[in-house]
């Protein structure tokens, strides 16, 4: 006998003398089968003349389970009565079958599992497996497996059973497929993306951290799902702990991967050998049917073990016949191969019948036509009938001469009469009787649902069309055909675009079959903004602060997409926003830290699986509503505005991800709705104010069509967005008068616009808009300009200043040192103003403001720069400089993404600091990238502005004493910042610096954090260095472009030079990060 | 009573799902699972009269069989214990055991006369007592009976776990030095029977790889571990080999009674090809194998097909729906094509094998 298993390792298992226990969620949660399946859960259908459920227990069986679970929801007592009279009970089969019915609410699998739990009977590992599983697969194998891995690594928690089937396969659903990321040598599961069929899904998103934690990972579209689980003990608890997870696969397995807080790990078995499907929709059904008739699921087969028990004779051409001389079978009919035909079955003279599977007991009269036809038990096909691919219900008569057009369903005791014409997809189902419709209302509230959409059917029975469809003397209504009504309800997996993928169809290929289906939109930008969040959140919670990368990559692929469909989903988000507000509500009234909400947030936001920009919305909507309107009162009402965005203003960009278009975006769309529509200025101004948003992205933001509200059908609502627009218009403006109002303010532009960071701007840009208080008070707008700089430089003019000076002139061509020095005074100058928030700064645990230097320092270099490049390293230096300097949106974002972290850490170390003033250098400290906290930065910026980082960086450590300190008042700043920066942080950093110049004389075409979206490619061996030499490079570019910009600050008058630098920016930014690669190892080189 | 029945209950259904899973496989192992089981059976049982016994064992037999029906070991095993259990029986009943114990040839069979009448040894003295239908205590037959019948069984249990070293007992006599023997598939009798031979020569044996299972390759590997010549040659060299080969030795999976055998695929080209060049074609196999049917190449799914996944991978996913892969384990080779089946009863050409099973099995058993 074949040799198609082996019995040892079963032996193993009952070794360890543990009961084996099984899970069987024997509903499925969803009506693809309907009308097949009113009147009887899905379980119970039969597939091959056994049911679902027989199937399901023999898969079971074969890997000696020896306890099963069966949660049962609709008709339970069918599913009770059927294992009751199965062979499964009998006592001499060793099997335990306990029957669960849990209660009519349970809408998804997860609420299942929640009963599970509470329940308390899962004692050990277990399987969990879908009622409609047919499989041979050695799931005990798969069970060792994950014992042997839990006895090392307690948090595998599951290992989800794939069988590869390559991409196009009938038994893969089209309609609902996967992604799996698997880590090649471990098989751990590192990323699961859901696939539709509908919408089309073009691009899977993968997070960096994959590629940098994981030498070699396996990118597979080609696994089948089998539906089989092995799962520990704590799986269903953690389906009671998330009270949201609803499906298996989209929620919990997605949910733990991307989960920062569980630290669970989910595995995969990849079946190489034997069989698993599931009968998930009726295309998989005509499929697995096809492969159990192919012997594919061998020993499982009609011929040698039928779960049902019945007996069938294997004859030539993978025929099936029932044994007994049961089954008549006309002299003239043919029965084509792959075709079972159960006992008592007569087929009269002339029958024709291809690839189908008849029940037992059937008639099929003369004539009969059936190609790819599942005809249960007791059907009776009148002569002349032409049926393909559809499934015909049991007791179903179908009148002579009928004809059954492909992907029907026809239910249980439909009677067709004469001639009926069923078209393409039609599902018919038995009318009931007035009598029975309102006994079944009152025994299955249930069964609701279905009923509502029953008597739709109903009401439309009466046209001459549908006696048409289901000839005279009928007792059949007609489904409706298209998507229902509530569609928009629905998940997306089970919509009518998607669900037409999972029909019993012609196969696909087939130059009959009308799909694929053209599919005009395009890919759901929720999808971007969600897995972006997710990964930034991932980020925070990296410890090693390098793994920014990824952020940036999907912001960049996230907003240009940003638009307002998303809105369309707002019914579904309904119920979060609700929480968002309750949660909000309570952390305004108890006072919470930003932190705590923006955990809390962040909770609700996964439990929910709402994309980024809903919760962006929420707070943002919160944080308006909560502003109190003071009548008539203008700077009563700012101050209000100034408090609750002083206060709040942090959380917006720590609810997962930085993006302060949208988030003005957000505002102006909530404004805009809202009766605080008047503050929309003001309060934009305060978020500008603590710097939320940036000139940059105030300007980003105005050029967006949407800002203007194109495309707004709603005209009250878009002349609203289009007033907020204007007011986005007037602050522009200011900013442009500034520019040219003032010399410096000229440069202040510049640097604004190119630079996200910018600090000192936003005194001005307050100022101008005329809601700044502080600021105005304190000076005029110059004035402000200055002290802005000067805050940053201040903070950092110690150690980096001295070095850029110090460097400047080492170099050859030495065009930095006029520069270098006209700014030292400036610089001097106006610390004598800022003294005092520098010392803040300097006090600050965490030195956040270290990072600044870079930028007063960094001007002799790029003035330099242009001026005159120095030999061979300063020649990078413009480059550089320019790539920085991108005003081009991607940089920029990238930048504050990986800054979203600095700032997180740096507003919990200086509380004191925010709270005492808003002022400028506070937070442009915080807005350093955290990293490799601020200190390497501002040796970084340096770096690429001299463009001979190590040299410097050495000669920073080195020399920092020993050089001359230009500035006096430098001293106490300086004093900190060198506190906080042991020596050994100085080279580590160097190398990051090191790696720029490196990188940018090759520009690589498709650079990795602007495109990010376009590279989810296996990452091999070098994956680990790769991205982190990515992130780091952009940590370095982040510095020094918040560096250029101060130079650029300074360097008055400059700005047409910039602005051609401008030019090139947006790429090479990008080459940097994606190059550094194979820098890391030369920096190393390069530092020694 | 229940309980006991319960139990002995319980292991056939145990056994039957394993054989409808496969999870035993395996002629001589589905014949050892069968023999105690039936030994659990027939220890358990009670029964007052040989009838009673008798129909017990034929149910449980029928039962076994029907689960697997393409493993005929099992019912042969049971048609040999029910054979064993008769004999026995009227042993004791009659208590004129014929001691003479004639060993059957091919010479001397017609001389012998009804093969009913000759009796395996009886374990039983002409002493016993056995009174069947005792009013006054139903039980004493069986008590009487029973350690006859447990020694009967454990005859059959030995005669199995013997079964190797008794055919190759004579394998020298089979294979001459410096022979050159081709044998297909990995049979557990064909490899202790060439290890045994090689005791005494020196040969080579060239195995064929037996695709789709790629069971030559364990077989090689097991022959020259066991420091005989071996050469792995693909299944399409079979023939153009052929004219070195000096013996075909190959294992069956079931002998039917009309001389064919079940063997697994590929023995019928390897037989084809040796009866082109008159090649002898020497068939190992265990006496459980004798199988009392004749008309089941008739039957094609007595082929016993496989699922396809060794043909065409299931990743195929373009041809899997428009391919129909028909994946046989096994071969009918005919009569015609063997020339002589060594068991461990002695050797017999094909001609000869009905009579074997007339021998071994009693005719009311062939339908169970």
């Amino acid at each position: 006998m074949p040799p198609k298993s082996s019995s040892s390792k079963e032996k193993d298992l009952t070794d360890e003398d543990e009961v084996l226990q099984a899970v069987i969620l024997a509903d499925s949660f969803n009506k693809r089968f309907k009308p097949l399946t009113s009147g009887k859960p899905r379980c119970l259908l039969p597939v091959c003349n056994a049911t679902l459920l027989d199937w399901t227990f023999e898969s079971l069986a074969l890997a000696g389970v020896q306890e099963i679970f069966v949660v049962c929801r609709s008709y339970p007592e069918l599913v009770k009565a059927a294992i009751r009279d199965s062979k499964w009970s009998k006592p001499s089969l060793g099997l335990k079958i306990v029957s669960i019915i849990t209660s009519k609410e349970t809408f998804t699998p997860g609420d299942a599992m929640r009963d599970i739990y509470t329940r308390g009977i899962i004692t050990s590992d277990f399987v969990l497996v879908m009622g409609d599983l047919v499989s041979n697969i050695r799931i005990d194998e798969v069970v060792r497996v994950h014992k042997e891995r839990r006895r090392t690594n307690k948090d595998a928690i599951m290992t989800m059973v794939v069988k590869p089937s390559g991409v196009v396969h009938r038994t893969r659903s089209k309609g609902e497929s996967a992604i799996f990321v698997l880590d090649a040598e471990t098989s751990e599961c590192l990323h699961y993306e859901h696939v539709t069929g509908y919408p089309p899904k073009k691009h899977a998103k993968i997070p960096r951290e994959i590629l940098a934690e994981h030498p070699e990972i396996e990118i597979r579209n080609d696994l089948i799902d089998c539906g089989i689980d092995v799962c520990s003990v704590e799986v269903p608890s953690l389906f009671q702990d998330n009270f949201d997870y609803g499906d298996i696969r989209r929620d919990f397995v997605h949910g733990v991967l991307t989960s920062d807080l569980l630290m669970k790990s989910i595995h995969c078995y990849v079946a190489r050998e034997g069989y698993a499907a599931r009968v998930a929709d009726t295309r998989s059904y005509d499929s697995v049917s096809k492969d159990i008739l192919a012997r594919w699921t061998f020993p499982l087969v009609p011929d040698d073990n039928h779960p049902g028990g019945h007996s069938y004779e294997h004859i030539r051409g993978n025929k099936y016949l029932a044994k007994g001389n049961s089954v008549v079978l006309s002299r003239t009919c043919k029965v084509g191969s792959n075709c079972l035909i159960g006992a008592g079955t007569h087929i009269a003279d002339n029958a024709n019948i291809q690839a189908s599977v008849i029940g037992q007991r059937c008639t099929i009269e003369a004539n009969v036509t059936l190609r790819n036809v599942y005809v249960f038990d007791d059907a009776h096909i009148g002569a002349g009938s032409v049926i393909e691919y559809s499934i015909v219900g049991s007791n179903v008569k179908v009148g002579e001469g009928s004809t059954v057009a492909r992907g029907c369903l026809i239910g249980d005791d439909v009677i067709l009469g004469k001639n009926a014409k069923l078209g393409e997809f039609e599902r018919v189902s038995r009318r009931r009787d007035e009598g029975e419709a309102d006994e079944s209302d009152k025994e299955d509230e249930d069964e609701q649902s279905e009923d509502s959409e029953l008597e739709e059917a109903e009401a439309r029975q009466d046209s001459e069309s549908i006696t048409a469809i289901i000839g005279e003397g009928s007792n059949a209504i007609v489904w409706p055909k298209g998507p229902r009504a509530d569609e928009e309800d629905l998940d997306e997996v089970e919509r009518y675009n998607n669900q037409r993928l999972m029909r019993i169809e012609i196969p696909i290929g087939d130059p009959a079959s009308d799909l694929p289906l053209e599919y005009e939109g395009t890919e759901s930008d929720s999808d971007a903004s969600e897995r972006e969040s997710d990964e930034s959140d991932l980020e925070m919670h990296a410890l090693s602060r390098i793994s920014s990368a990824t952020s940036t990559s999907a912001i960049s692929t996230s907003t240009p997409g940003l638009n307002i469909h998303t809105l369309h989903d707002a019914a579904a988000y309904s119920e979060f926003q609700a929480e968002v507000t309750q949660s909000l509500d309570r952390a305004f009234a108890e006072g919470h830290s930003v932190d705590n909400a923006a955990v809390e947030l962040k909770t609700l936001r996964m439990a929910s699986n709402v994309p980024l920009r809903k919760v962006r919305e929420a707070v943002v909507a919160s944080i308006v509503e909560r502003i109190e309107v003071v009548e008539g009162d203008a700077a009563a009402q700012r101050r209000e505005i100034s408090k609750m965005v002083g206060r709040w203003g942090p959380l917006i960009d720590k609810i997962g991800g930085v993006d302060p278009v949208e988030t003005i975006e957000v505002l102006q769309y909530h404004c805009a709705k809202s009766a605080r529509l008047p503050l929309f200025g003001q309060i934009l101004a305060a978020l500008y104010q603590d710097d939320i948003v940036e000139e940059d992205d105030i300007r980003a933001w105005h050029a967006r069509p949407e800002a203007k509200g194109e495309g707004l059908k709603d005209t009250s609502f878009a002349e609203n967005v289009k007033r907020c627009w204007l007011v986005g218009t007037k602050m522009i403006e200011q900013f442009n008068e500034q520019e040219s109002s003032e010399e410096e303010s000229g440069e202040e532009d510049s640097d604004e616009e190119e630079q996200p960071s910018k600090k000192p701007a936003a005194a001005t840009a307050q100022a101008a808009v005329g809601k700044k208080e502080e600021s105005s008070e304190e000076e005029s707008s110059s004035g402000d300009d200055e002290s802005g700089e000067d805050d940053s430089q201040d903070s950092e003019d110690d150690a980096p200043a001295t070095k850029a000076a110090t460097a400047a002139p080492s170099q050859p061509s030495k065009p930095a040192s006029t520069p270098a020095s006209t700014k030292e005074s400036e610089e001097e100058e106006s610390e004598g103003s800022e003294e005092e928030e520098s010392e803040d700064d300097a006090l600050a645990p965490s030195q956040p403001a270290a990072s600044k230097p870079s930028a007063s320092s960094t001007t002799p270099a790029v003035s330099a720069a242009p001026s005159a490049p120095p030999p061979v390293p300063a020649a990078h230096a413009p480059a550089l400089v320019s790539s920085t300097a991108a005003p081009a949106q991607p940089s920029t974002q990238d930048e504050e993404s990986s800054e979203e972290e600095s700032e997180s850490e740096a507003s919990d170390k200086e509380p004191a600091q925010t709270a005492q003033s808003q002022a400028p250098p506070a937070v442009a400290s915080s807005k350093q990238p955290v990293t490799a906290p601020s200190k390497a930065e501002s040796e970084e910026s340096e770096g690429s502005e001299d463009s001979e980082e190590e040299e410097e960086s050495e000669d920073d450590a080195a020399s920092r004493a020993t050089e001359p300190v230009p500035q006096a008042q430098v001293s106490t700043p300086k004093a900190s910042t060198e506190t906080a920066r042991p020596p050994a942080t100085i080279t580590t950093q160097t190398e990051s610096v090191a790696t720029i110049p490196a990188a940018v004389p090759r520009p690589r075409p498709g650079p990795d954090v602007v495109g990010g979206k376009q590279n989810p490619v296996v990452a091999s061996g070098s994956g680990q260095v790769a991205s982190e030499g990515a992130t780091t490079s952009r940590a370095t570019t982040a510095t020094a472009t918040s560096s250029v910009a101060t130079t650029q600050h300074s360097l008055r008058g400059q700005s047409a030079q910039e602005r051609d630098d401008d030019g090139g920016e947006g790429e090479e930014s990008g080459d940097d990060s994606g190059e550094t690669d194979e820098e890391g190892n030369t920096d190393d080189s390069e530092e020694e | 009573m229940s309980a006991d029945l319960h139990g002995s209950q319980r292991a056939v259904e145990t056994l039957v799902s394993k054989l409808r899973r496969r999870q035993v496989v395996g002629s001589r192992e589905a014949a050892l699972e069968t023999v105690l089981v039936l030994r659990q059976v027939v220890s358990k049982a009670r029964f007052s009269n040989i009838d009673q016994l008798i129909s017990l064992i034929r149910s449980v037999g029928k039962r076994l069989v029907e689960a697997q029906p393409k493993e005929h070991s099992v019912g042969n095993t049971v048609r040999k214990l029910l054979h064993h259990i008769r004999e026995e029986y009227n042993t004791a009943m009659t208590g004129n055991a014929s001691s003479s114990k004639t060993v059957y040839s091919i010479s001397n069979f017609v001389l012998q006369g009804q093969p009913r009448k000759q009796n395996v040894a009886p374990k039983s003295e002409a002493t016993l007592t056995l009174k069947e239908n005792d009013p006054d205590d139903p039980d004493s037959f069986a008590r009487v009976l029973k350690p006859v019948l447990m020694e009967a069984i454990q005859d059959v249990l030995d005669e199995l776990e013997t079964v190797y070293d008794n055919i190759s007992k004579n394998a020298k006599d089979h294979i001459h030095s410096d022979e050159i023997i081709l044998t297909i598939g990995h049979s557990k009798t064909v490899e202790t029977f060439l290890k045994v031979a090689a005791h005494h020569r020196s040969f080579t044996v060239i195995v064929a790889e037996t695709g789709p299972s790629y069971n030559g390759h364990e077989m090689a590997r097991a022959l020259s571990s066991a420091g005989i010549s071996s050469f792995l040659v693909p299944d399409s060299s079979i023939y153009a080999i052929m004219s070195r080969v000096n013996k075909v030795i190959i294992g069956a999976h079931a002998i039917l009674a009309n001389g064919g055998m079940f063997a697994i695929t590929g023995s019928l080209l390897a037989a084809n090809a040796a009866r082109v060049h008159s090649t002898p074609v020497v068939v190992c196999a265990g006496q459980f194998k004798l199988t009392p049917l004749w008309n089941l190449y008739h039957d094609f799914g007595a082929l016993d097909f496989a699922d396809p996944s060794s043909v065409l991978g299931f990743e195929e996913g373009n041809l899997v729906d428009k391919v129909d892969v028909l994946n046989p384990y096994y071969d009918y080779v005919g009569p015609e094509l063997v020339d002589v089946f060594i068991t461990n009863d002695g050797d017999h050409p094909p001609s000869s094998v009905y009579r074997l099973i007339k021998e071994t099995y009693d005719d009311d058993d062939h339908e169970l």
